[in-house]
């Protein structure tokens, strides 16, 4: 039952930003995390978070799933913020507790920080959210293609991907069934002391990896029939295309990143 | 007769290091548009012919030439294989993408096809294989049949001539396999596709148009299906069986009834035996009615139940989107000395039943007890369950994992905290109920083991937890057919050794033959309950949710319809064949 959990965490959709073509989604991440980097101030932060959600709200994703994505950085938000409101200690003094002492810039300076980190995981999120990972991985395919003249195994490792997602959801299963196995033979996989159960993991593991290495023998055969030859003279039946919505994609990120630039000029914070 | 579009002389191979070639000598021609089966045990040679067919081997001797080409070269074995599809045995292990259309076009792909031709041909073999609906589907959320589908129709992108499939119906259930081979029937009738079909099912090759036998790398037999079989000493002598109706036909002429050679089909059978009842005396009208609907329900008696379910449900994972209901108020009894059968497609709970019985699910208070221990119960003591009931699973030889055969099998009886001693005593025993030699096998590596051999370990090593009840899903799946038998006769050893055995299975035909009791589940729920006779009376219904009664209570039926006095339920051979006597005979002694 296992194999149901869908991989990632890709939220099928039909909207505008689902149909945008992988390539310009990866570039337009690394738009957006640069174009946080590039504000300095909250009105910046503001204007990409009002962008941003309005991206998310347009996906028809709920933002409950966009916040989800914000728990494991959670303990690291609360860490920076906490080490920039205790070591920032110029500025007027907010509040004193011995030898601690908080003060207005450390506050700012503590909030910033915390601000640009969780807008860095939301925009990250909104792509793996809308982007299946067969489509990154083709994107990031293409993408890398030019860097074949150089010996780049593009087509190789985005092979490699695309394999390990196709499985990984059979070997959980099977895992599974290994494991009810074992168990069913007296193995015991959840007390005991570390060493006991990294031990127990043996009857599990050593199937696993047999089992792994029959289905790549098999899965290698049955590429060998279908005519696989690497990437070489490959063809593609869905080609990435560019689209009027790509286009209108970079000139809004254009219009954000200038507005940005604005703020920091005329250092509207 | 079209002419051939494979042409073997003398193709020979030798694996690196094997001492006896795996062909050896194989003449052979295949005509345009022909559907051959090749059957044989296996190590017979099979597959390795298979792959040469598709030049993913070349033959060490010999000529083989496959649509006119003779393959020397690399660029010639893409020829080949383009013009040669094949479709394996293991439905996960020839799927490459995680999406459907995208894996029907990954051939297509590599010959470097424009991509508007690929959209068009992915879309066609879409269709023909009827699973456009799956277009955009990850296969891992579809059932076996359906991943077999999307690899006939990867092949059919590349518009093959020949279509090889190398067992690509052992692993399905019944209602997989019946689809695959319809599908690989359709393509050859429709599209003039030759079709090369690989098998252990007889019924299948019943229906190709010539069959080859291979045995020792060599052709052993080879003929029309009909004639092949009619020669029934020597198929069974080659590890294989012969079709339930040919036996059939054997035990009749034993019993005084002659019939033409060659019967092969219910259909056959039963329109001679009315044609020879109407010979000898007019046909009366007399219709059955289907029995009634209902389920037994006999309440067994507590006391020597060693397994007692009582209202078990199970779901997974509730209150998610993937919320499933595997089990619904699912309540059986199992007493000691019992041979039990649970019969159902994939999907229909059976193997979350057999998980429960063991404590592998958590299970309600009072919904599962063994041996009186309450499963659901808090701190219950799960190394006493797995010592009552032993499990054995589908594959079971997946789960080796030792050095040695004898470290393995003791790895069970070791985890019940035993003194070495007694391991040591177990593990011989256990080898020995499996029919192996111990002086053999124990100190040999589980993996260098064959197929068969491997499963007989894996048994060992849950028999020498000495269960009181052992159960046992799908035992014979994946085996030949002289593999089938020796395994069943196996487990009724076993069975007759005193210990309580439960078989899960999707073949009729071997519930009936071993069980003396059976459970017919259907979506999570036990539909039908009784002795085989009792449960095969329910035909009907049981072929509307996938299962099929033996061909013989199938014959059975429609002699009763046709005015037959055949007894309810009856499905032996032997039974069958006495019951047909006595009509034909009028009374006559029955010898079967």
């Amino acid at each position: 039952m296992l194999k149901n959990i869908t991989l990632g965490q890709y939220f099928p959709g039909e909207s505008l930003i689902h149909r945008l073509d992988p390539r310009t989604k990866l570039l337009a991440t690394i738009a957006l995390i640069a174009i946080v980097f590039v504000s300095q101030g909250f009105a910046g932060f503001l204007l990409i978070a009002a962008f941003v959600i309005a991206c998310a709200a347009s996906t028809g994703i709920h933002l409950k799933f966009l916040i989800k994505g914000l728990k494991p950085i959670f303990f690291i938000i609360i860490f920076t913020f906490v080490l920039n409101l205790f070591f920032q200690t110029s500025g007027n003094v907010l509040v004193r507790l011995g030898p601690v002492r908080v003060t207005d810039q450390g506050l700012r300076m503590a909030t910033f920080m915390a601000a640009r980190l969780i807008l860095l995981v939301v925009c990250s999120q909104l792509l793996t959210l809308t982007t299946s990972p067969i489509a990154l991985t083709d994107g990031l395919e293409t993408l890398f293609r030019p860097l074949q003249a150089i010996r780049f195994p593009a087509h190789e490792i985005a092979m490699m991907m695309s394999i390990a997602l196709r499985f990984i959801p059979t070997l959980m299963d099977e895992a599974d069934k290994i494991m009810k196995a074992q168990k069913a033979r007296g193995a015991n996989f959840e007390t005991g002391s570390l060493i006991q159960r990294a031990k127990a993991m043996i009857p599990l593991l050593v199937p696993l990896f047999v089992g792994a290495f029959r289905r790549a023998e098999e899965l290698a055969l049955a590429m060998d029939a279908r005519c696989y030859r690497g990437g070489a003279g490959r063809t593609r039946m869905k080609q990435l295309k560019f689209q009027g919505i790509d286009l209108l994609a970079a000139l809004s990120l254009a219009a954000l990143l200038a507005a940005v630039i604005l703020f920091n000029h005329f250092k509207v914070f | 007769m079209n002419k051939p579009i494979i042409e073997a002389r003398g193709v020979s191979f030798t694996y690196e290091g094997a001492k006896a070639p795996a062909v050896k000598d194989v003449s052979l021609s295949v005509a345009q548009g022909e559907f051959l089966a090749i059957l044989g045990r296996n190590g017979s040679g099979k597959s390795t012919f298979a792959k040469m067919l598709n030049a993913l081997q070349l033959p060490g001797e010999g000529t083989l030439v496959v649509n006119g080409i003779e393959p020397k070269t690399e660029d010639d074995c893409y020829e080949v294989r383009k013009s040669c599809g094949m479709v394996f045995q293991n439905p996960d292990n020839q799927i490459v993408t995680t999406i459907v259309e995208e894996d029907c076009a990954f051939g297509l792909e590599n010959l470097g096809t424009p991509p508007q031709e690929i959209r068009r041909r992915v879309d066609d073999a879409l269709r023909s294989v009827g699973m456009s609906d799956f277009a955009q589907a990850s296969p891992a959320m579809l059932s076996g049949g359906q991943k077999q589908r999307i690899a006939v129709a990867g092949v059919l992108a590349m518009r093959p001539r020949i279509i090889v499939f190398d067992e690509s119906t052992a692993m399905l259930d019944p209602i997989g396999r019946r689809d695959v081979f319809s599908l690989a029937r359709k393509l050859n009738l429709e599209e003039d596709i030759t079709i090369v079909w690989i098998t252990h099912f007889m019924e299948e090759a019943a229906l190709a148009d010539r069959l080859v036998v291979m045995d020792g790398g060599r052709i052993a037999l080879e003929g029309a299906p009909r004639d092949v079989f009619a020669q029934t000493e020597k198929v069974l002598a080659l590890g294989l069986d012969v079709p339930e109706m040919m036996k059939l036909a054997d035990a009749l002429s034993h019993a005084g009834v002659q019939l033409p050679k060659g019967l092969m089909t219910v259909n056959e059978m039963a329109v001679e035996l009315c044609r020879q009842a109407h010979r000898d005396r007019p046909a009366t009208t007399r219709i059955d009615a289907e029995p009634s609907e209902k389920t037994e329900t006999t309440e067994e008696s507590a006391k020597d139940c060693v397994i007692e379910v009582s209202h078990l449900s199970h779901v997974y994972m509730p209150g998610t989107p993937f919320e499933a209901r595997a089990l619904n108020d699912v309540s059986l009894n199992i007493e000691a000395g019992q041979f039990i059968g649970i019969i159902g497609h994939t999907g229909s709970g059976k193997s979350t039943l057999i998980s429960h019985l063991n404590g592998l699910e958590p299970s309600e208070p009072g919904a599962v007890r063994v041996d009186g221990i309450d499963l659901g119960a808090k701190g219950t003591d799960l190394i006493a369950v797995r010592r009552a009931v032993g499990l054995v699973f589908q594959y079971p030889e997946y789960q080796l994992f030792e050095e040695t055969v004898r470290k393995d099998v003791a790895f069970g009886p070791t985890n019940l905290g035993l003194d070495k001693d007694e391991i040591d005593r177990r593990v011989e025993w256990a080898l020995r109920q499996v029919g192996l030699d111990p002086d053999e096998v124990a100190e040999k590596s589980p993996f260098e083991l064959s197929g068969g051999q491997k499963r007989r370990v894996a048994i060992a090593g849950v028999l020498a937890m000495k269960p009181a009840t052992l159960i046992l899903d799908e035992p014979a799946a994946g085996l030949d057919p002289a593999g089938r038998r020796d395994m069943l006769d196996l487990i009724r050893g076993i069975h007759d050794a005193g210990t309580t055995v439960v078989m899960v299975s999707h073949s009729m035909d071997d519930v009936g033959r071993c069980c003396d009791k059976l459970y017919v589940l259907s979506k999570g729920e036990i539909a039908y309950s009784g002795t085989p006779a009792e449960v095969f009376t329910h035909d009907r219904r049981l072929h509307e949710i996938g299962l099929d009664v033996p061909e013989c209570a199938k014959l059975a039926r429609r002699l009763r319809e046709a005015g037959f006095d055949m007894p309810e339920g009856v499905y032996r051979t032997e039974d069958v064949c006495a019951a047909i006597a006595r009509n034909l005979n009028a009374g006559g002694d029955a010898a079967c």
